[in-house]
């Protein structure tokens, strides 16, 4: 098997006309964070949504342990450990935030098709089994008090909390964090930081588009930076930070709102 | 824990269990159609309410399950009992092989090909293929339950066979709502993106729901029939088609007390109000668009947070 856990290889994304993602390679080691950084609309987002299986790339391969995932359809991803937040956070909002994170457990429960429609002893046991670990997750993830509470209801920073407890819940191999710190307070960001570091030793590999860059700075052990889809600098984050393909393509992008 | 709406369960199963000592035969007969109209509702609901599936021929499927008993039992002389099964697996086995087809189009598209299913079912049945419905008369005639010599052939039979036609399917809802099977319908429904990322396949849980309908509508179809000893295409049209459908909006999606509500005002009030005539109808329209701007919801709307006590616990 081969050395890395996640391998993108030339991947292209086309849009009508418009190239998402040009000729995009990437390699993931197991137990890494990488952080994944560029502009506005430099085809991030895409990315995470050609590896979930949301889209399927025109060109290239995704390869998760050596094999090729590409085209195959988004729930099955997430059946191979790849779970995901979303830049534009999608909970179940009115559902409470223990049903939400109960999502999580879906892959992991062993109810049968007939539990459905009649409970069996098996049944209870697996029942209990994952709501205890949605209380374990909403423990770690300091929601215990809105267990209750419809999704929609709670902050921003809440809301993103659940989000990832609901991917983590699924025991991921590979958690996908599209921009985690967007819209948090400055207190809040430092606890997402220290929960991620509490996630990757828990011995789960993390990829992050992040436009907090002094949090990304912090976090990653491996930077790629993307401007108009393609790749343009990668390395540690000392390395990227100071490239000055990476300063210009900031500069040049008006890339004000990431201190905002 | 005695909540609220646990004691209004408990006084309507009273009510509910005792109604036939207090009613004359008409209105025993509007109990016992409520009660089967009930579990077409619920069975509706299941793929309307909880998998957010646009459908509206789930009259074909209380149809599939009428007409089988009436034709094992008329056409080829099975004891009513012995059609129950096939009355429950023929609908869902149809409901598998007609909407796997369909189950990827999106809700507007996926609601006019369930349209059209029903309306090609009532022609079939009003046409006499293979010489077995009928045709626009459809089947008189039906039997009734026979049981160790013992015939299960009044009104209050009929009744308190729905009753217990009811209980099971609630059993079912119950079962349902607390198992991953409903929980992930509701997530597809909620958002089917964010459902599809946890790894949850929306085929296999649309397809579900419509198999597990189509059973329950099925085994009410064959409630049906015996109840009124006959079959008859109408009974099965789209327009009964969409009262099921606006049972379920009007009264509130997935949500039992809702669904029972709605079949009370869309099927049980017009029959209080029969001295107005066709009027009546006029007063249901204004009833369901008034319904739709104020509680668009529904009468009950669903209340999620249904979960285990220990984890409410710690939550304010
Ligand atoms: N479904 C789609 N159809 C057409 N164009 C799309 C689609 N999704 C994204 N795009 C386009 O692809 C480009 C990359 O978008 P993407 O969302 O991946 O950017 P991003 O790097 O995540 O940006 P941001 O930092 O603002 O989130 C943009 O020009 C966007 O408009
Ligand atoms: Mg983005």
């Amino acid at each position: 098997m081969s050395e890395y856990l996640l391998e993108i290889q030339n991947v292209s994304k086309l849009f009508s006309g418009l190239v998402a993602i040009d000729n995009l390679s990437m390699k993931v080691k197991k137990g890494q964070i990488y952080g994944i950084i560029g502009p506005n609309g430099a085809g991030k987002t895409t990315l995470f949504n050609c590896i979930t299986g949301i889209y399927t790339p025109e060109i290239g391969q995704i390869l998760w342990k050596g094999k090729d995932i590409k085209g195959i359809s988004p729930y099955k991803i997430a059946g191979l450990g790849i779970l995901r937040t979303f830049q534009t956070i999608r909970l179940f909002s009115e559902m409470s935030v223990a049903e939400n994170i109960m999502s999580g457990r879906h892959i992991k429960s062993k109810q049968r098709w007939y539990n459905g429609i009649i409970p069996t002893p098996a049944y209870f046991k697996d029942e209990k089994y994952q709501w205890t670990k949605v209380g374990e997750l909403m423990e770690f993830f300091n929601l215990s008090l809105y267990a209750t509470t419809p999704a929609g209801d709670l902050s921003y920073g809440i809301q993103r909390r659940i989000e990832m407890a609901r991917a983590l819940a699924a025991e991921p191999e590979l958690l996908i964090l599209d921009e985690p710190a967007a819209g948090l307070n400055e207190n809040e960001t430092i606890e997402l930081t220290e929960m991620i570091r509490k996630i990757q030793a828990m011995g789960v590999t993390i990829m992050m588009i992040e436009h907090d860059m002094e949090m990304v700075m912090s976090l990653s052990e491996y930077i790629t930076v993307i401007n108009f889809g393609a790749k343009i600098s990668e390395g540690v984050p000392s390395f990227v930070q100071a490239d000055p393909k990476v300063v210009e393509a900031y500069i040049g992008s008006d890339e004000e709102d990431e201190d905002a | 824990m005695m909540n609220k709406t646990g004691l209004i369960a408990l006084l309507l199963l009273g009510f509910a269990g005792l109604y036939p000592l207090f009613v004359d035969s008409a209105w025993l007969a509007v109990g016992t159609t409520f009660l089967v109209f009930a579990c077409v509702a619920f069975s509706q609901d299941i793929i309307l309410g909880r998998a957010g599936v646009f459908h509206m021929g789930h009259a074909m499927f209380f149809g599939l399950g009428a007409y089988t008993t009436a034709i094992l039992n008329v056409q080829f002389g099975w004891a009513i009992l012995a059609t129950w099964i096939p009355s429950v697996v023929i609908p869902m086995a149809c409901a598998f092989a007609l909407v796997a087809p369909i189950i990827h189009l999106r809700g507007d598209y996926l609601l006019v090909a369930t349209i059209g299913f029903n309306i090609i079912f009532i022609q079939i049945l009003e046409n006499d293929v293979f010489g077995l419905t009928g045709g626009p008369n459809g089947l008189f005639g039906i039997d009734v339950v026979h049981v160790f010599g013992y015939d299960f052939s009044s009104q209050i039979h009929m009744y308190y066979m729905a009753f217990i036609l009811l209980g099971i399917t609630l059993f079912i809802m119950r079962s349902l709502d607390r198992s991953k099977f409903g929980r992930a319908m509701f997530y597809i429904h909620k958002d089917d993106i964010a459902a599809q990322s946890m790894g949850i396949s929306l085929r296999y849980y649309k397809l579900y729901a419509f198999i597990l309908g189509a059973g329950i509508a099925g085994a009410a179809g064959s409630m049906f029939s015996v109840q009124y000893s006959a079959v008859s295409p109408e009974a099965f049209n789209v327009t009964q088609s969409i009262m099921f459908f606006t049972i379920v909006l009007v009264g509130g999606s997935a949500s039992l007390p809702g669904v029972l509500i709605g079949t009370f005002v869309m099927f049980v009030l017009p029959e209080v109000f029969r001295e107005f005539e066709t009027a009546r109808y006029l007063v249901f329209g204004v009833a369901m668009i008034l319904t739709m701007i104020l509680r668009p919801r529904g009468i009950w709307p669903v209340k999620f947070g249904n979960i285990p006590s220990f984890l409410k616990k710690g939550a304010k």
